[in-house]
């Protein structure tokens, strides 16, 4: 491969080199295609690329979209543009030093990752978390979930063509940014909690600032319904698009948003409690149709939902110590060992392989966005391809996630 | 500025000549371009580019906090064509620094790049032990601004974005932009480099306070020497965990009914454990079952079907490298009773390639089959049967597979000094 510098000093012509890649006969289809060709002779088939860089992709997914006409046939999605091999630096590093790279993965759900890595190592090693310590980890999450949400509604209603909401969901998020930063330092990989706790306490003003944004957002959630959740062209491009069958969003293995739209309830928070969750009182929402609307309204409930949540914690807060004893190095004993979470886009596992070591043999993380953008061709087919962009937007995906 | 060859700014360039001729004619070419170069250091239109978390700072960026349209960057164009900088929001790795490098060249020139965080400027937290990431963008494309962090602040990209403006401002026909060479350089272990010279430094100036010390002590020898104060370290408890309440199925009912179907399994790492055994180990225990490898379909087929065991969904499908043979860890979950079932099959190593074959599940599970690829593509496990058996991340042509726990490439990797 040459470099640009070479190649301009060379004087070279512009190398596309996807060029030889997609010249293809009429014979073979680009790989991943499965259907067979159209014995219809009118049908016009040929292959769009999307990706991957382009603006509606949410980073660097690559989808190989065939159409006839303008109607979507197959959607092959290509991965790996932004794989960085976070699994085998894994093998290498301490557990602890493991946090900030499970910060890296979903940059949106930072603080969520950061909470299942330590729940696997305080399940092997039986490390216990004081109370204010799980109080701090559930409402950070809940805050979590509402900016990573806030942020989906911005960009969904942008890849929809108006880009106010894009305006109007950061105006929020930037005060939930705020109380992070606050809080560690950093806005978005944040490398905050420990096993048995977090990294530092809460400052004295965090509860009041929390309670702040809880009196604006209930005000703000109603705002953002009224600009585009009851919008006539959103209902016309959201309804009846992409219908996921609650069988195949099982059988894909799609969590989070994706599966509750399809009406299975099953959150992790509910059905498998984690932290303090089951001292908590809130609703799973669930979808009826499975569409791209069902799955819209569902991650709107849950920002309310969070909000309940957040109440609840704010009013019984307690004081005491925030983490338990630290530990020079968690050695985790033989073994595997496996922990769960429902971050803002569905169900993240870490499983981890231990030989006795202060390393992990193995570590995996069961990414909520990999299984979430399997069912993708599923939703598209039969769609036109403008609404492909819209049901991308729907699943919420976030790119690093997949590719680790 | 003037290093376009078309037919318009040649003609430009020309009558800046013979105006510059002219008497007193310099100077008016000088406050021209000044005016030029004000314009177009304050309208320069950045590609949306972004690979990962920097992006999310970028859009902070753009948003209404910060907002960047006040500096003329705010017209975001999704073709290089009509942009005239890229900003590197993210990792580069080897799959998409194709894609870069035709980006690159296919914006018009003058063109200009700015690295954000530290994965841009040098592979940042993905120097060390990462076999894809290219270890910064300047060894792609020449690089004009630096913006470090992980990620950077919105403030710290609008500062980077006026030094840009700043480098703009002074090109014109004596300082013309060019095209810069990339970074040729190649990667090494930075960090132990860097700690022998802190180590010489630190035992420099421990000499220097010893020498300072020992003077003290003989100018004032009455003074009595002030004993060392130790910084108290703070306590925390130690706290009993909670145990979660057992969900669904019971590990022993479960092994019950799977041991009557299956008499061959075994509870992993507890060999020979009877179904009362596991109920001891109490409710965070995951029941892990080591299924031999020729009923491995079967298995997964019976819990796919049978209805009573609840199991609904594939958490994932993974794999563990022994070193002799590999452990396909299959894991699955009951959405309607929240138990969860672990099973695992033994895949033989080929000696000589260290490859490996097992059956296919991927026709039972629709989820399965990425997770498959994902298991080929890191670990060179063949699934037999699989429909569409090809590499999901790395590019077709990556030699080895890099989860394996022998694979090394000084090619790609600088291993982890600490």
């Amino acid at each position: 491969m040459l470099t640009a510098a070479e190649t301009e000093k060379n004087g070279k012509k512009m190398i596309t080199e996807s060029l030889s890649e997609y010249s293809l006969d009429a014979n073979t289809l680009p790989e991943g295609f499965r259907l067979p060709p159209p014995e219809d002779e009118e049908a016009e088939e040929f292959f769009v690329n999307i990706g991957p860089q382009h603006p509606s992709t949410h980073g660097v997914l690559r989808v190989v979209v065939r159409l006839n006409g303008e109607t979507v046939v197959e959607v092959v999605p290509h991965l790996g543009y932004i794989h960085r091999s976070i699994e085998k630096m894994a093998e290498n590093q301490t557990y602890v030093q493991n946090i900030h790279l499970s910060d890296r993965l979903d940059y949106l759900s930072a603080f969520s990752n950061n909470l299942c890595l330590c729940m696997a190592v305080e399940q092997a090693l039986d490390i216990g978390v004081p109370e204010r310590g799980e109080y701090i980890r559930l409402i950070i999450c809940e805050l979590q979930r509402l900016q990573s949400h806030l942020l989906w509604w911005g960009v969904l209603g942008m890849d929809m063509g108006a880009f106010t909401t894009f305006f109007y969901g950061f105006r929020e998020r930037e005060l939930i940014n705020d109380l992070f930063e606050e809080l560690c330092g950093a806005r978005l990989t944040v490398n905050y909690f420990r096993p048995g706790g977090s990294s530092v306490d809460v400052p004295e003003t965090f509860i009041p600032r929390v309670k702040h944004l809880l009196n604006i957002m209930p005000k703000v959630l109603d705002e953002y319904s009224n600009l585009l959740n009851k919008n006539i062209i959103f209902l016309e491009r959201t309804k009846n698009i992409g219908i996921l069958s609650p069988e195949k969003a099982l059988s894909y293995g799609s969590t989070g948003a994706v599966l509750r739209g399809s009406g299975i309830n099953y959150d992790v928070r509910k059905n498998d409690p984690y932290s303090i969750y089951d001292q908590f009182d809130f609703d799973v929402p669930l979808g009826s149709v499975g569409d791209s609307y069902d799955r819209c309204q569902v991650r709107m409930e849950e920002m309310a939902q969070s909000l309940r949540i957040l109440e609840q914690a704010v009013a019984r807060f307690p004081s005491g110590p925030h983490r338990s004893q630290p530990q020079q190095n968690y050695k985790l004993p033989k073994g595997s060992y496996y922990s769960q979470v429902e971050t803002p886009r569905g169900l993240l596992g870490v499983y981890i392989v231990s030989d006795g070591g202060a390393k992990p043999y193995r570590l995996k993380y069961r990414s909520p966005n990999f299984s979430n953008l399997n069912v993708l061709n599923e939703l598209a087919a039969g769609h036109k391809v403008a609404d492909l962009i819209t049901i991308m937007s729907t699943l919420d995906l976030v790119i690093p996630d997949i590719d680790r | 500025m003037g290093i376009s060859s078309s037919g318009a700014s040649v003609l430009v360039r020309q009558a800046g000549e013979l105006i510059e001729q002219a008497p007193g004619g310099i100077k008016l070419v000088d406050a021209v371009e000044l005016v030029v170069a004000w314009g177009r250091a304050n309208s320069v239109w950045p590609l949306v580019y972004a690979t990962s978390c920097c992006a999310i700072e970028m859009m902070s960026t753009i948003a209404a906090k910060h907002d960047l349209a006040r500096f003329g960057y705010e017209v975001m164009r999704a073709s290089v064509r009509q942009a005239d900088m890229i900003i590197l929001a993210g990792t580069i790795n080897e799959k998409m620094a194709k894609n870069l490098v035709t980006l690159y060249e296919q914006m018009p020139a003058p063109k200009y790049i700015i690295a954000m965080g530290s994965c841009a400027i040098s592979g940042g937290p993905f120097y060390y032990d990462s076999y894809y990431v290219i270890k910064g963008g300047d060894r792609l494309v020449p690089v004009d601004v630096y913006i470090p962090g992980c990620p950077p602040r919105p403030e710290a990209l609008i500062q980077g974005i006026l030094q840009l403006q700043e480098k703009i401002k002074k090109e014109g026909r004596r300082n013309p932009w060019k095209v810069r060479e990339t970074l040729q350089v190649p990667f090494e272990d930075i960090f132990s480099k860097a700690q022998a010279e802190w180590a010489s430094r630190e035992k420099q100036r421990d000499e220097e306070s010893r020498e300072a010390r020992e003077q003290f002590k003989r100018e004032n020898a009455a003074s009595p020497a002030s004993k060392p104060v130790r910084v108290k370290k703070e306590e925390f408890p130690v706290v009993p965990s909670r145990k979660p309440a057992a969900q669904g199925i019971s590990n022993w009912t479960l092994l019950q009914m799977l041991q009557e179907k299956f008499p061959a399994i075994e509870v992993y790492s507890h060999p020979g454990i009877t179904p009362k055994q596991v109920a001891e180990l109490g409710p965070d225990y995951i029941l892990d079952l080591v299924v031999p490898s020729e009923q491995y379909r079967n298995f997964a087929e019976y819990v796919r079907n049978e209805q009573s065991l609840g199991l609904d969904m594939l958490i994932q499908l993974t794999c563990v490298d022994w070193k002799d043979s590999f452990d396909i860890v299959v894991q699955m979950l009951s959405c309607r009773d929240g138990h969860k079932l672990f099973f695992r099959s033994r895949a033989e190593k080929d000696p000589a390639t260290g490859d490996a074959e097992i059956a296919t599940i991927s026709d039972l599970y629709l989820g399965a089959e990425w997770h498959e690829r994902e298991v080929y593509d890191f670990f060179g496990v063949r699934f037999r049967n699989n429909a569409d058996l090809r590499r999901i991340f790395l590019e077709n042509d990556f030699p080895g597979y890099p989860l394996r726990k022998d694979y090394d490439d000084p090619t790609r990797v600088v291993k982890r000094p600490y």
